[in-house]
């Protein structure tokens, strides 16, 4: 495991234990909230690259172990104990752009050099849930609102599109559940 | 054969239990940063292989990889306990993932003290099931696809780019989709 650690933004809160290593990423860290970022006891984040708005939070449980994955945060981010997610797997509470095309049009324009970024329209942000002892897989897409219930496995690669029940086993685009063959 | 990559960004050098020469080609000694296979030729590189870009080659005690003469993987994540083999002429994209183990336990005091056990820094305190992945000679596989633990690839076969392989695919044949289904023949 590479090892080294990163310099932390001043409002990441590490518990006992935490460590955020390897080449962690805060370029996009942006939150001006206090404790924008929490990591719980134990909990181990190598690689991941937390792209937090001026708005979001992102709360990790205990004993988690998240690999190189990517966070986008705009409101809030919330993952339980014992969660394991994969390499390369995106997770994200807002959709960033309005789906309206007229609207599109004027966030395009808000983003440009040419832009005032406080001038973007408004896009609705929901946040995502994970809860204890979830595996994620590598590849995977958790989209914005998304609940993932306790004990749910996602399968490599999953796109996962609605809320994961307890104990469910989903996979594929969009995920589905399947049967739980072990 | 120097352990020492001329070309290396990082500042690492290639693991002992590498088997490769002059006519490989291994951008940086950083896709070893998570190799722990203390297997004689743990990684086995045919001649002429090569391998760029992102690759992450995170190998277990007890693992084995061989690359076929060349085969070229332009970034792949590598998650092996056992054993994977690329053929020989196998092109593999960026982002791909070859993973023979899924390192979960599926029962719930496994799995805490799996996680326990890595979080401490011993990745190999409990030990997860693997089931070894064979992709054939000759075979193409687009960006960031997830080839499952268990999956065979048969020669000459084309996967589409993002498709997730959950069972085995004949040979020649292209296959597409999450999960991926056989679509046509060669």
């Amino acid at each position: 495991m590479a090892s080294q650690d990163v310099q932390l933004p001043p409002n990441v809160r590490l518990a006992q234990g935490a460590r955020v290593t390897g080449l962690s990423n805060f370029k996009r860290f942006l939150s001006q909230q206090e404790g924008a970022l929490s990591v719980g006891e134990r909990s181990v984040a190598d690689g991941v690259t937390f792209a937090v708005g001026a708005q979001g939070r992102v709360a990790i449980g205990r004993d988690c172990y998240l690999n190189e994955c990517i966070l986008l945060a705009e409101q809030e981010i919330r993952i339980g104990n014992y969660v394991m997610i994969g390499w390369n797997t995106t997770i994200s509470d807002s959709d960033f752009h309005p789906l309206d095309p007229a609207e599109r049009i004027k966030d395009a324009i808000a983003l440009s050099p040419l832009g005032d970024h406080r001038a973007r329209p408004h896009v609705t942000c929901r946040p995502v849930v994970i809860g204890d002892d979830v595996y994620i897989g590598p590849a995977c897409t958790i989209l914005k609102g998304i609940t993932i219930g306790a004990r749910a496995f996602v399968e490599p690669g999953s796109v996962v599109t609605r809320d994961v029940p307890d104990h469910a086993r989903v996979r594929g685009n969009p995920a589905v559940t399947i049967k739980d063959d072990e | 054969m120097t352990r020492k990559l001329a070309h290396d960004w990082y500042d690492g050098t290639v693991p002992d239990h590498v088997a490769f020469d002059d006519t490989n080609y291994i951008d940086t000694s950083y896709y070893f940063r998570r190799f722990r296979s203390s297997v004689k030729d743990a990684l086995k590189l045919g001649r002429g292989a090569s391998v760029y870009n992102n690759t992450v080659f995170d190998l277990g005690r007890n693992a084995r990889v061989e690359i076929g003469a060349f085969a070229m993987v332009n970034g792949a994540n590598v998650v092996c306990d056992d054993a994977i083999r690329i053929g020989d002429h196998t092109l593999i994209s960026w982002n791909v993932v070859l993973m023979d183990t899924y390192r979960a336990p599926r029962t719930l005091i496994e799995r805490r003290a799996y996680l326990e056990g890595i979080l401490r820094g011993d990745a190999g305190a409990i030990k997860t099931r693997a089931r070894p992945v064979v992709i054939g000679s000759n075979v193409w596989i687009g960006h960031d696809c997830v080839v499952l633990p268990g999956v065979s690839i048969g020669n000459g076969s084309v996967i589409g780019a993002r498709s997730v392989i959950v069972e085995s695919i004949p040979d020649f044949a292209v296959a597409a989709g999450n999960p991926a289904r056989v679509i046509r023949q060669l």
